[in-house]
């Protein structure tokens, strides 16, 4: 068959007229090059891969000797212009097209040609260097050179908006340290971007909003230098650009905003400003291009970690919109990162945002429908299905919006599949829906489980972070997560190579064991088995120690016969317990040690030994002993968990008790306790009130269910269902809490 | 009366300014480069823009709207390669006026090679333009596309729209000023102005049926 575009010339014979001696051939094959790759990613890969970006480069170098050499004016420009922009098509978007234009030495070439008279060869070279700024491959740029400040303020200075656009360009690219920032504040620069913003063009507003919110990141000392009463009011016109007629000016005002609320207490922090910024934000969701995608990335950075701004969100209908736009489907894979992130960002701390989320429905009509039928099924019979309750529409409610979560665990995006996981991670921190059993349901749990497997590894921790959160689960049984092989799939990925998995395998473990039925302690253990859960403990990478450790702590809790999994290989946990003890990196370390001891001496008389032996065995010199060392630690916690762990061995109804307490106090364990009496914090005190055997009454009761790390008190302490609820509720709501994730 | 009606009319303020604005803005816009040059001479409105740019710009419009992509393409590659290159919408719907052009001319094996080796890969680089994508190629599949249900697609106005739509582009890119030159502010601008003429009229009907209430 003919091929009917017979008069377009393939790519690798464009290429070679690149290098043919006439320049009339010469200069159309480079100008259909450029042609044929704008705009089109596929083609600039394959000219890429044919070399065709050292050639174009060639061409620009040849047609600069030309240039001082005074040869064919015309010609020569043309040339110039036309490699110029084909290298700027190269690098634009295209991280390979910019590596290659770098690797083919044609930077520097493309600076000195800004100097050029032509205008066009300079518009032509401005653009290309700016596209090698907008990406990270960039050269870095050395703003605290003298020479280099001077350039970029010719830059800034020049009437040509590309010229003066890629000044604003080095600067966001390049601009990164405090020292840089205030170096830039110091050469006037801000004065110049102002300017800019002011009476500039579309293109110079937008480029200089960019430059602005990079030197103000992280620099309260910048921002309020520029919004002193030097400069005017320069704040309140990026304030009237977030309200600009054009999307990209109000994104960009909008970040630089929330970058100079984000670094400065004192500015911008009204609620006027703060309802319109949540406003503006949610409206740019509608633009279908870039900025709609990009909006969501900058609702979180406004709304992160902070309570006030989630719940003005939530009242201005955010979580509704954000699913509206799932709901549309065939999104942008960064706008459903985003989205999906954002949505992270409202549950994270809000039980009415959560609340809110897992009540959307799909279809209005779909989530009753069902339950209207049964109701008005007038027939009498055994097996009549029981009137359903308002539970059970919740959780019809909920599986809606959650299989819009569980399909976004399968997309073929990994940024979709991480975000999809971490939004998981953020709604499971509702007690109420995990205690309801929302979340432990095939519908959930099998993709997230397949996530274990996944090649990405951002994608595996936060897979690991979700399940972290849904495996605390008390009404329904764990099963459907060990019939899927959750279970085997978690110690496997406890030995993975990348210690960020490791840890939150162990994290998700450890939450998995909590109160759980022996049986299922014992599966884990037998599954894990002791050699390598000490080498676990003796991990090399601190956060790894402090799970394992966290692991043994909630796995030896409850029965006795679980305690003996310490002992286990010739007390290969037990052992290495003690020697991690000796050498804590980190508070968090010894506390998780200590009350995995603490629960090894709820036990019996043997378990109680063993401790003792242990702690004495360590204390070489008794000014070395690690026990005294934690009792005068700063960290609260670590303290409590050592008190407890001395009442455990003390406890009267032991027979052994009263020699323990001899040796204690000989090794000055006991005086030591006794100058605690007045410790500042409550727990410590409550845990000597033990040792000195005076008697719990209600209010020290109280006190003791107030308290987090009670797992250890299996001995004095017997649980209701009540009681758990009641200490789990006081887990939950402590932000630093070993347990959520 | 009069003196009433004078008295309102002070109140309203369109000024000629104004007026003289949004008509140069309309030339501007509309690529009527002589006319502009006139209007300057006798009111002395200055454009907001360069007035050569306007015929560059008008060249590439008038190139779409007779059918001669490839040429408009070429040419907005001329005036600034950025446009295309970070405008990934419009590329598409450049593109696939130019496979509707290729079948309007029954060039169809030609269209079929372009559909395959061009838009297909705009397909795969982004998934929302695939249903578009979808129906265009779906032209490939009648033979008298004059009566299908897609000649819609075939039809001036889908030219006018991408010419529309490509001036837009270029007119963002080339925006000077903060604000006044570009098509939403004559919009926003006219808008103001006809909702005066209106209360305008509605003013001269009240005053009209006062006066025949008041004779009578």
């Amino acid at each position: 068959m003919p091929s009917a575009t017979v008069n377009k010339p393939r790519p690798s014979e464009l290429l070679s007229r690149l290098t043919s001696a006439e320049p009339e051939v010469k200069v159309r094959a480079l100008r259909e090059v450029k042609n044929q790759i704008i705009g089109n990613r596929t083609k600039k890969l394959s000219f890429l891969k044919l070399g065709a970006v050292p050639a174009v480069a060639g061409i620009l170098a040849d047609s600069i000797d030309d240039v001082t050499e005074n040869n064919n004016c015309n010609n020569t420009n043309n040339f110039l212009v036309q490699s110029a922009a084909a290298l700027g098509s190269f690098a634009c978007g295209f991280d390979a097209g910019v590596q290659a234009v770098l690797d083919a030495g044609a930077f520097p070439n493309l600076l000195r040609l800004l100097a050029n008279p032509n205008e066009k060869v300079v518009d032509a070279v401005a653009r290309a260097l700016r596209m090698i700024y907008q990406s990270k491959l960039a050269p870095k740029y050395d703003f605290l050179q003298q020479k280099n400040m001077e350039f970029l303020i010719s830059l800034l200075n020049s009437e040509k908006e590309t010229v003066s656009g890629l000044g604003a360009s080095i600067i966001t690219r390049s601009c990164e340290t405090n020292l840089e920032q205030k170096a830039l504040f110091d050469a006037g620069i801000l004065r110049k971007l102002n300017s800019l913003l002011e009476g500039g063009s579309l293109s110079q507003r937008d480029a200089s909003l960019e430059s602005l919110a990079t030197v103000f990141r992280n620099n309260p000392e910048v921002i309020s230098k520029f919004a002193g009463p030097e400069i005017g009011r320069p704040l309140s016109s990026i304030i009237d650009l977030a309200k600009d007629r054009y999307p990209r000016t109000r994104l960009l005002a909008c970040m630089c905003l929330i970058v100079i609320r984000n670094a400065s207490p004192h500015f911008l922090q009204d609620i006027g400003i703060k309802t319109k910024l949540i406003h503006i934000l949610l409206e740019l969701l509608d633009d279908p291009g870039q900025v709609g995608d990009e909006a969501p990335f900058a609702f979180s950075s406004l709304i992160a970690q902070k309570e006030d701004l989630q719940k003005l969100a939530l009242e201005a209908n955010a979580i509704d919109k954000f699913h509206h736009h799932i709901k549309k489907g065939s999104l942008h894979p960064r706008r459903y990162e985003g989205i999906l992130l954002a949505l992270a960002d409202m549950c994270s701390k809000l039980e009415s945002c959560r609340t809110k989320f897992l009540s959307l429905q799909a279809k209005p009509s779909q989530s009753l429908e069902p339950f209207k039928a049964l109701a008005s099924n007038g027939i009498h019979t055994a097996t009549k299905p029981k009137p359903s309750s308002s539970r059970d529409q919740e959780l019809m409610l909920a599986s809606f919006v959650l299989n819009l979560v569980a399909d976004a665990l399968t997309d073929y995006n990994a940024g979709v599949r991480a975000a999809a996981c971490i939004c998981l991670k953020s709604v499971t921190r509702s007690i109420q829906k995990l205690s309801a059993g929302y979340f432990m349901n095939e519908t959930i749990v099998i993709p997230l489980v397949q996530l274990f497997l996944d090649p990405s590894t951002s994608v595996q921790v936060a897979a690991l972070g979700a399940t972290s959160n849904i495996v605390v689960d008390f009404t329904t049984s764990k099963s459907i997560f060990v019939q899927c092989g959750g279970m085997k799939q978690l110690i496997q990925l406890a030995k993975s190579m990348e210690s960020s998995v490791r840890s939150n395998a162990l994290w998700a473990l450890k939450n998995f064991v909590f109160q759980a039925d022996n049986r299922l302690k014992e599966g884990v253990f037998s599954e894990l088995t002791a050699s390598l859960l000490s080498s676990l403990i003796r991990d090399p990478e601190p956060s790894v120690q402090e799970q394992a450790l966290a692991l043994v702590r909630n796995l030896v809790d409850g029965c006795i016969n679980l305690i003996e999994f310490v002992f286990a290989e010739d007390g290969l946990i037990l052992g290495a317990i003690g020697r991690q003890l000796q050498c804590a990196s980190k508070a968090e370390i010894g506390i998780q040690g200590m009350y995995a001891l603490c629960n090894v001496a709820s036990g019996n008389e043997f378990h109680r030994e063993a401790v003792m032996q242990l702690l004495f065995t360590q204390m070489g010199d008794k000014n070395q002993s690690f026990v005294v060392k934690f009792l005068q630690s700063n960290d609260s916690q670590l303290r409590t968990a050592t008190v407890w762990t001395i009442v455990n061995l003390t406890c009267p109804s032991s027979p052994g008790a009263p020699c323990r307490l001899e040796k204690l106090r000989n090794a000055g364990i006991v005086s030591q306790i006794k100058n605690m009496v007045n410790d500042p914090c409550v727990d410590v005190k409550v845990a000597i009130f033990f040792i000195f055997r005076i008697s719990p009454c209600e209010n020290s009761a109280r006190a003791i269910y107030g308290f987090r790390g009670q797992l250890s008190m299996s001995v004095f302490i017997h649980y209701s269902e009540y009681k758990r609820q009641e200490i789990l509720k006081q887990l939950v709501f402590q932000s630093s809490s070993p347990l959520f994730f | 009366m009069r003196e009433e009606w004078e008295k309102r009319l002070n109140h309203i303020r369109i000024r000629k300014e104004d007026m003289n604005k949004l008509v140069m803005n309309f030339l501007v816009t509309e690529g009527y480069a002589e006319a502009v040059a006139k209007f300057r001479m006798e009111t002395g409105t200055e454009p907001d823009m360069d007035v050569a740019m306007i015929t560059d710009r008008m060249a590439v419009k008038k190139a779409v709207q007779c059918g001669n992509v490839e040429d408009a393409i070429e040419k907005v590659n001329d005036l600034n390669p950025e446009i295309l290159d970070t405008n990934p919408e419009l590329f598409f719907h450049l593109q696939q006026q130019r496979l509707i052009e290729l079948i309007r001319n029954e060039k169809i094996e030609e269209a079929l090679e372009f559909a395959q080796e061009e838009l297909a890969l705009r397909g795969e680089e982004n998934q929302s333009f695939l249903e578009e994508l979808e129906r265009t190629v779906s032209l490939l599949v009648f033979k008298d596309v004059s009566n299908c249900p897609l000649r819609e697609l075939l039809d001036i106005s889908q030219r006018l729209k991408t010419a529309n739509d490509v001036n837009a582009a270029i007119l963002t890119s080339q925006s000077h000023e903060k604000g006044l030159n570009t098509i939403n502010n004559i919009r926003s601008l006219s808008l103001e102005i006809v909702r005066k003429l209106v209360y305008l009229l509605a003013l001269a009907q009240n005053i009209i049926l006062e006066s025949y209430l008041f004779n009578k």
